[in-house]
């Protein structure tokens, strides 16, 4: 599914030369895996993660979604693969403070162009699916760390990604709820999706089917 | 994302903040109130303008022989003078053939009685030409005609006035009732005999006019005070008396109403008839022509001069409001960065960004628009009560075309600051606290 080949990615600073985050890094994942990213802080996981999420263009190096170099692709073109090809889960959840339980999962389905009552509908299933239901006109504020990540699990899944991504998708937990998060990405998983989770905890990135450790903008091997 | 999606979050933003909401709302209404003012303002000028010109025509002149208080020096006040008469009018059809309209005009004072009911009257003595300048009129049974004229007969016709579809505020606290109109309303008098002043006159036509805010004369002050009875002027002439002790001419005629067709013409005929008259009297008339057109120009120049003022203060309010909005725009984008990138990692595109503060930015305005429509509907209605009548000219489309303008100033005011907010790379808008 994916394919990447000799991945860079440059920030540009004030002075003299950029910072180079990743340094030409290789790595291929196949439909169905559960990957886990691993490495210190600032060894490039986040970056690589936005690249895969096409939140961000590589400086130097290809990248194959699906047999599609999206190496290059515009600002639009990102967009348009972001709302229905990928789903991200985040550390700090991220979910709109002012909108309900149901309007953030909604949210996706509403850029796709979907109707106020198919979105509607599809959002109430998600949620249950994730189990909150009767939870759904609860703003993000009145739920707990793992409702919120589970809201944002449904947020993600809401217009059938191929592709999920997790940044420490169980830093802000606790150990219990995080394990329960866990659980139900490898249930996911197990359900077909690809996964790809950024983690520093080993024994979270153990539950993956293969870990990838990053270090100083290359894989470890 | 659907409009209808955008307008149901735009209006979620607006009213979570509702003292920002409200101050922007403030400045819109303000603009919108004044534009409203100023559109019923303009309109009912031009409205007014081209009704005048409609009912008397783009080359209307009145010559009056002059009166002795409109001279400047006591020698010309006290100067013998010749008055227009009767034979002036008809030479000046007779030598200008071409001339659309020329109708002299005889006007007094007398006692009009039918019955027991008995009033002073405003009697005009016409011609047939009468019949040319601004007919609004209904006619039950005939107009005065040639042979009237020309036999002296004892005819006369009656205008009855039209009423008010809606009688305005003001005129139930206005205590003055025209007897006279009263009385032939309640008095069918077509084919009756009527005493006007010493003589019995039959009626012989009721001049209905159409109710007062469809009569042009309504809303044009232009001829002073008209008479409600007309007779044939040679009749008038025979009988009412030529002492004219109520009347301006100083013994002779009123005023020759003139038509010169195009507006293009009325410089040119003024020169030629006055010509023509002075001949007539070698030199010793004085006469005061009126154009028209100059005449509506002055009374319309100070109410051109308020509309300015007010349009001035309108746009300095829209543009109050269109800066708010801008600032409004802009800070929220800065408080919403995080939120812009949680909006662009799920996929919504630097469009759906910019769609997404220009909608809510629009229905600032929209709303402060509307706020503003029902505070000068409000106004409006006031003034009208208060007599007004420029602001009973109000038509429907202008709150519309208000309330648009609110939106076009939010639209204008937010392009800039929803392009910076879609600018935002979405890796640092999601990194941000």
């Amino acid at each position: 599914m994916i394919k990447c080949e000799n991945l860079q990615k440059t920030y540009p600073l004030r002075k003299l030369h950029g910072y180079q985050a990743l340094k030409g890094l290789d790595l291929h994942i196949r439909t169905g895996e559960f990957v886990a990213i691993t490495g210190p802080s600032g060894c490039g996981k986040s970056t690589l993660l936005n690249i895969l999420g096409f939140l961000d263009n590589p400086s130097g190096g290809h990248y194959f979604f699906r047999d599609r170099n999206v190496s290059s692709f515009s600002d639009s073109e990102r967009s348009s693969l972001r709302l229905s090809e990928v789903g991200f889960i985040f550390q700090s959840f991220n979910l709109l403070p002012r909108f309900t339980a149901l309007d953030n999962v909604r949210l996706p389905m509403l850029y796709l162009g979907a109707g106020s009552d198919e979105s509607e509908s599809r959002a109430c299933g998600l949620l249950e699916r994730v189990g909150l239901a009767g939870k759904e006109y609860h703003s993000p504020l009145e739920l707990s760390g793992g409702e919120r990540q589970r809201v944002g699990m449904a947020r993600a899944l809401a217009n059938d990604p191929k592709l999920l991504l997790a940044d420490e998708p169980t830093g802000n937990l606790d150990s219990r709820t995080g394990v329960e998060v866990m659980a139900m990405l490898k249930d996911l998983n197990r359900a077909g999706l690809t996964i790809i989770m950024v983690t520093h905890d080993q024994n979270l990135a153990g539950m993956a089917s293969r870990i990838v450790k990053v270090k100083d903008g290359v894989i470890e091997a | 994302m659907r409009i209808s999606e955008s307008l149901r979050t735009g209006t979620l933003e607006i009213f979570h903040h509702k003292m920002r909401s409200f101050l922007t709302f403030f400045a819109i209404s303000i603009g919108v109130i004044s534009i409203m003012y100023s559109l019923t303002l303009i309109y009912s000028m031009n409205f007014r303008t081209r009704k005048a010109l409609e009912v008397l025509g783009h080359g209307r002149l009145k010559i009056q022989p002059k009166r002795y208080y409109q001279e400047t020096t006591s020698m010309d006040k006290k100067e013998a003078r010749d008055t227009l008469t009767l034979e002036d009018a008809t030479a000046l059809r007779a030598n200008f053939p071409e001339l659309p309209m020329v109708s002299p005009i005889l006007a007094n004072g007398a006692q009009f009685s039918h019955g027991d009911f008995n009033n002073g009257e405003y009697i005009a003595g016409i011609t047939t030409e009468w019949k040319k300048r601004g007919w609004v009129y209904k006619v039950r049974g005939r107009f005065l005609n040639e042979h009237d004229v020309a036999s002296f007969a004892r005819v006369c016709v009656i205008i009855q006035n039209g009423g008010w579809f809606k009688k305005p505020q003001w005129m139930k606290f206005y205590g003055w009732k025209d007897e006279f109109q009263e009385y032939i309303k309640h008095h069918d008098l077509l084919g009756k005999s009527v005493r006007l002043g010493d003589n019995l006159y039959t009626v012989v036509g009721i001049l209905e006019e159409p109710p007062l805010e469809k009569n042009p004369k309504t809303f044009l002050d232009l001829e002073g005070w008209e008479a409600k009875v007309l007779i044939p002027i040679s009749t008038f002439q025979r009988l009412m008396g030529n002492d004219n002790s109520w009347g301006w001419g100083g013994g002779g005629l009123d005023s020759i109403n003139v038509d010169t067709g195009k507006a293009a013409t009325v410089e040119l005929y003024k020169r030629r008839l006055e010509k023509t008259l002075q001949a007539r009297h070698a030199g010793r008339l004085r006469l005061d022509v009126k154009d028209f057109g100059e005449i509506i120009k002055t009374k319309m120049a100070d109410k051109h001069r308020d509309m300015y003022t007010v349009l001035i203060i309108g746009a300095i309010a829209i543009l109050a409001g269109g800066i708010g909005i801008m600032n409004v725009t802009l800070a929220t984008i800065y408080s919403r960065i995080k939120e812009i990138g949680i909006r662009r990692a799920i996929g919504a595109t630097r469009g759906d960004i910019m769609a997404q503060f220009i909608i809510e930015a629009m229905l600032l305005g929209f709303f402060g628009g509307l706020a503003g429509i029902l505070i000068s509907m409000g106004g409006i209605q006031y003034l009208a009560s208060k007599g007004d009548t420029d602001m009973m000219m109000v038509q429907w489309w202008m709150p519309l075309l208000s309330v648009l303008a609110a939106v076009l100033t939010g639209f204008l005011a937010a392009l800039y600051p929803a392009y910076q907010a879609s600018r935002l790379d979405p890796v640092e808008a999601l990194r941000y606290e």
